[in-house]
C-alpha cells in the first residue's frame, strides 16, 4: 500500500529526460536514493495518498490567506506560495554556510567602512578606482559618514545556490535592504499548524526568534544612549514589503513610521507623537537610499525624511542599513570577493562565487559576446529577476538585442553559465516533482557577532525546468529547516512540554524561545 | 601678483507664502591651495540658524542648516578674507597617449564622465576633435575656451540652472556655468580630464585697495594635462589673483552653492549680490 503511494508520489521522479538532469537533487541521490537529510521527511512522505497531499496543501493555502501574506506580482497582491515539501539542511552543511556568510559579511563590511573612508584598498592598486567611482549605489553622499559601532549591513541576505556538486555557492549579495524574512517565520508557522507531525520526527532549529537578533543589533548599533529609541521606516501600506515591515516593528515592539512622522531638528531626529515628539536613535529604514532623504537625492520625494543624512553624519541617528551599500552588492564588485576577502581578512573566500564574466573587461566581453546563446546575462544592478537573459531561452533577434546592450554598457553587465540550481521535491498536481531551489540566509550583524538565522528564505522555481526563483516572477517558496546537530541543546521547533511525543530528548539546556504564535499552534494540535 | 581680497556673498530664496520649514546646504567656503589662502570664512543666514559643518566627497567645505520659524524670505551671507595669487602654468605636460593610459582613464575616470549637464554629443565631440588636430593636450585646452568663448554670447535670461552643455550650445548664449559645462563637454570627448570650478570674480582688474567692486558668483573649469590647471572660458582670461575658488566637481550638480528643500509654494532666488573689496 505505501509503496503503491509512493510510486503515484514519486513517480518518475528522477526521469533522466527531465530538463537540466544534471542539477544535484537534495533528497534523492542517482545512486544510493533517499540521501540522509531527507530519510524521515521521504518516510513520512511515503505513506501518504496523493489525495492526503492535496488536502494538506489546501489547508496550507487557507493558513497563508488567513495571515494574509501576499506579495505582489506586477502591481496585483497575490497568497506566496508555499510548497508543502520543507527543504532540509542538515547541521554540519549549515554550519559550513553559516561560517561561509559570516565571512562574507565581514569583509563586506571592512570593504564598506574603507570605501566611504580612505579608500585604501583603491590606493593600494587591488581594485581599479573606476569599479567603484562607476558604481550607480556608489552614493558621494555617505563619504566620511561613520557608524558609531561601525557597523553599516544590520542586516545581510546572502542568496546562495547549490551547483551539480551539491556544494554552495554565492549567487549575489543583498547588503540595502534585503526582505524576505516575513516569509521565513510565516512559512515555518503554517507548517507547524498543517504538519505538526512532521515536526515531531525532526530537530528543526527555530527561525521564530529573528526579530529579538534585529533588535539587539539595531540597539547595539545606537549612539551612545542606554536605552535607544528604535523605529521601523515603511514607505507604506503599497509596499510589497508593508507586511514584513509591519511585522518586524510589532515583534520587536517598536514603532513603524512613515517619513512623515519623522522630523529632523538641527540634525537630530524626532517622532511625532500625540504626547509630543520623541527623539530618535536609530532608524531600520525599508526605504531605498534614494528616497531617503530629498535634501540629499531625489528632491521631491515625500518618502523619506529631509535632514536624515546628515543627522546620520553628526552622529545623532544610525541609518541601518547604512546609505550607500549597494557599493557592496553590485554584480560586478562581486565578481572581486575574493581579493576583497584576502585584502581585508587575508582569508580565501568559504562559499565560491558562481563564474562569472565581466563584460567590463575586453576580454571576457569577448567570451561572452561570443557565447551568448548559452550563458545567463544579468545587470550589475538588477534585483527580482528583472533584465535577466538566458541565452539557451533568447530567440536570435533577442540575444541580437541582448548583444547591442552589452557593447553600449559593458559596466551594466555581468555573464554566468546557466547554473543548474538544485533540486528539490515540489508538488506538482497530485504527484512530486523536482524543481529548482536557490536559499536566502539572513544574517543580523550587532558589532560583535554576526548571526546567522538558521534557515532562510527557500524559492523555488515552480514552472518545469525553470531557474528563476523570484517572487516577482511567479516563485514560491518552502519552508527551510535546519536540522540541529544531535545532541545538541539547539532549541528546536515545536519541542515544548506540550507536544508529547517518543522522539523527545530531554537533552536542550536552553529553552525554546517561541513565538506566543507558535503557542498558538501547539494549543490548536492538541 | 597677490591680493588679499574680502568677500561677501549675499544669496538666498524669496517665498510666495511663509515657510514653516526649510533645510539648506551651502557650498560657499573658499578653499585654501598653493594659489589661495583662507584666512577667515563665516556664515550667517536670516532667520538665524545653527550651521552643521562638513567637508564633502569632493573636499568642498559645506553648511547644512534647518529652520523650523516660518519666513518667507531666506537670506545667507558668506564672508570671507582670502589672499590670491596667479596661476603658475602648469610645468607637466603629458601626451595623448598618457591621456590613454589605464592609469589614467582610472584615476580620472570621474572626470572623463558624461553627466546631465555635460552629455555626449556627436557633433560638439567632431568640433573638439578638429581642435585637437595638431594640438598638445595643454594647447587643446586653450583652443577649446576659446572656442567655447567665441561661440556663446554672454546672456543671462536664456538658460536656467538646470540647463546642459548641449542647451547652451544650441541656444548660443548662457552664462559662465553654460561656458564652463560646454568646455567640459568638449575636452572628455577628446579625452582630458576636466573638472567645474564653482567660484568667484572680482571684475576690475586695477581695482585700488580698499575699494569695493561688483564681483561674480562664477565659473570655470580646470583640465588635468600632467597635473590640474585652470582656464576660464567666459573670459577667455587664465586664472589668476582676481579668481577665488571655493569647490570643484563634476558640474555644477556636484557643487551647487546653495539647495534646499522647504515646505511651502514655489520660491524664487532673491537678487545675489557678491561684494568683493581689494584689501592689499
Amino acid at each position: 500500500m505505501s509503496r503503491a503511494s509512493s510510486r503515484q508520489l514519486f513517480d518518475g521522479y528522477l526521469d533522466p529526460r527531465r530538463p537540466h538532469a544534471e542539477a544535484y537533487d537534495e533528497m534523492f541521490d542517482p545512486v544510493d536514493g533517499v540521501r540522509t537529510a531527507y530519510k524521515r521527511l521521504h518516510d513520512s512522505l511515503q505513506p501518504l495518498q496523493p489525495a492526503d497531499l492535496t488536502t494538506r496543501s489546501e489547508a496550507l493555502d487557507r493558513a497563508l490567506v488567513d495571515q494574509g501574506i501576499t506579495f505582489s506580482l506586477s502591481g496585483e497582491e497575490r497568497p506566496f506560495p508555499l510548497d508543502l515539501v520543507p527543504r532540509v539542511i542538515t547541521a554540519s552543511e549549515w554550519s559550513r554556510l553559516e561560517r561561509g556568510v559570516v565571512q562574507r559579511v565581514r569583509a563586506l563590511e571592512a570593504f564598506l567602512a574603507d570605501i566611504y573612508g580612505e579608500q585604501q584598498i583603491v590606493a593600494d592598486g587591488v581594485l581599479p578606482r573606476r569599479l567603484i567611482t562607476s558604481c550607480e549605489h556608489f552614493h558621494r553622499q555617505a563619504a566620511g559618514i561613520a557608524p558609531p559601532n561601525g557597523v553599516r549591513i544590520h542586516v545581510a541576505g546572502i542568496d546562495v545556490v547549490r551547483d551539480e556538486q551539491g556544494d554552495f555557492r554565492v549567487l549575489e549579495d543583498n547588503l540595502r535592504s534585503p526582505s524576505g524574512v516575513s516569509y521565513v517565520m510565516e512559512n515555518r508557522r503554517t507548517m507547524a499548524r498543517v504538519f505538526p507531525d512532521l515536526f515531531a520526527k525532526h530537530r528543526v532549529r527555530a527561525v521564530g526568534d529573528y526579530a529579538v537578533h534585529l533588535l539587539r543589533s539595531l540597539r547595539a548599533a545606537a549612539p551612545g544612549v542606554t536605552d535607544p529609541n528604535v523605529v521601523v521606516l515603511t514607505p507604506g501600506v503599497y509596499n510589497s514589503a508593508y507586511f514584513e515591515h509591519s511585522l518586524l516593528a510589532r515583534q520587536m515592539g517598536v514603532e513603524l513610521v512613515e517619513g512623515r512622522d519623522l522630523l529632523a531638528r538641527n540634525n537630530v531626529i524626532y517622532l511625532r507623537t500625540t504626547e509630543g515628539e520623541q527623539r530618535v536613535d536609530v532608524v531600520y529604514r525599508r526605504i531605498d537610499d534614494e528616497f531617503l532623504d530629498p535634501v540629499q537625492f531625489v528632491p521631491d520625494s515625500v518618502l523619506g525624511v529631509a535632514g536624515l543624512v546628515n543627522a546620520a553624519r553628526a552622529g545623532n541617528v544610525v541609518i541601518a542599513n547604512a546609505i550607500g551599500n549597494g557599493v557592496g552588492d553590485d554584480k560586478l564588485i562581486y565578481t572581486y570577493l575574493p581579493e576583497i576577502l584576502k585584502y581585508y581578512l587575508g582569508e580565501t573566500p568559504l562559499l565560491p562565487n558562481v563564474d562569472t564574466y565581466r563584460c567590463w573587461l575586453p576580454a571576457e566581453q569577448a567570451e561572452v559576446l561570443d557565447r551568448l546563446d548559452e550563458l545567463v546575462t544579468k545587470p550589475v544592478e538588477g534585483s527580482g529577476g528583472y533584465g535577466i537573459v538566458f541565452g539557451p531561452d533568447a530567440s536570435p533577434k533577442e540575444l541580437q538585442a541582448q548583444r547591442r546592450r552589452i557593447r553600449a554598457n559593458p559596466r551594466g553587465w555581468i555573464a554566468q553559465p546557466v547554473v543548474q540550481l538544485s533540486t528539490v521535491p515540489t508538488k506538482v498536481g497530485e504527484r512530486l516533482q523536482p524543481r529548482h531551489v536557490d536559499l536566502r540566509p539572513f544574517a543580523v550583524n550587532d558589532g560583535e557577532d554576526v548571526f546567522v538565522l538558521p534557515g532562510g528564505l527557500t524559492r523555488v522555481a515552480i514552472p518545469e525546468g525553470s531557474l528563476i526563483v523570484n517572487s516577482s516572477q511567479g516563485g514560491g517558496s518552502k519552508d527551510t529547516w535546519v536540522l540541529a546537530p544531535r545532541a545538541s541543546g539547539e532549541d528546536a521547533e515545536l519541542r515544548g512540554p506540550g507536544l508529547a511525543t517518543a522522539a523527545v530528548k530531554p537533552d536542550r539546556t536552553a529553552t525554546p524561545e517561541q513565538g506566543p504564535e507558535l503557542n498558538v499552534a501547539q494549543q490548536q494540535q492538541q | 601678483m597677490n591680493w588679499r581680497l574680502r568677500v561677501v556673498h549675499t544669496t538666498g530664496y524669496r517665498y510666495a507664502t511663509a515657510v514653516t520649514q526649510s533645510y539648506n546646504e551651502a557650498r560657499l567656503t573658499p578653499r585654501h591651495d598653493d594659489r589661495q589662502n583662507l584666512m577667515v570664512a563665516r556664515l550667517e543666514t536670516v532667520p538665524a540658524a545653527r550651521a552643521y559643518k562638513y567637508t564633502d566627497y569632493w573636499g568642498t567645505e559645506v553648511n547644512s542648516f534647518d529652520l523650523h520659524t516660518p519666513h518667507t524670505e531666506l537670506k545667507v551671507i558668506a564672508a570671507s578674507v582670502v589672499e590670491t595669487s596667479d596661476q603658475t602654468p602648469p610645468s607637466a605636460e603629458v601626451t595623448w597617449v598618457q591621456l590613454k593610459s589605464p592609469e589614467v582613464l582610472d584615476t580620472y575616470a570621474e572626470y572623463l564622465e558624461w553627466t546631465s549637464y555635460v552629455p555626449k554629443h556627436r557633433e560638439l565631440s567632431t568640433v573638439a576633435r578638429s581642435l585637437r588636430r595638431g594640438s598638445t593636450p595643454e594647447e587643446t585646452v586653450l583652443a577649446v575656451s576659446k572656442w567655447v568663448h567665441d561661440t556663446l554670447k554672454y546672456q543671462r535670461g536664456t538658460t536656467g540652472v538646470h540647463s546642459s552643455a548641449v542647451d547652451a550650445w544650441q541656444a548660443g548664449e548662457g552664462v559662465c556655468q553654460d561656458y564652463a559645462h560646454l568646455t567640459l563637454a568638449m575636452l572628455r570627448a577628446v579625452g582630458v580630464p576636466s573638472r567645474y570650478v564653482s567660484g568667484y570674480l572680482h571684475t576690475k582688474p586695477d581695482a585700488a585697495v580698499g575699494e569695493k567692486v561688483v564681483g561674480e558668483s562664477h565659473a570655470w573649469v580646470e583640465a588635468w594635462t600632467g597635473e590640474w590647471w585652470g582656464f576660464d572660458p567666459t573670459n577667455d582670461i587664465s586664472i589668476g589673483h582676481r579668481h577665488v575658488w571655493v569647490a570643484t566637481g563634476r558640474d555644477y550638480a556636484d557643487v551647487s552653492p546653495l539647495k534646499g528643500i522647504y515646505s511651502g509654494d514655489a520660491a524664487t532666488a532673491i537678487e545675489v549680490t557678491v561684494d568683493m573689496t581689494r584689501l592689499a
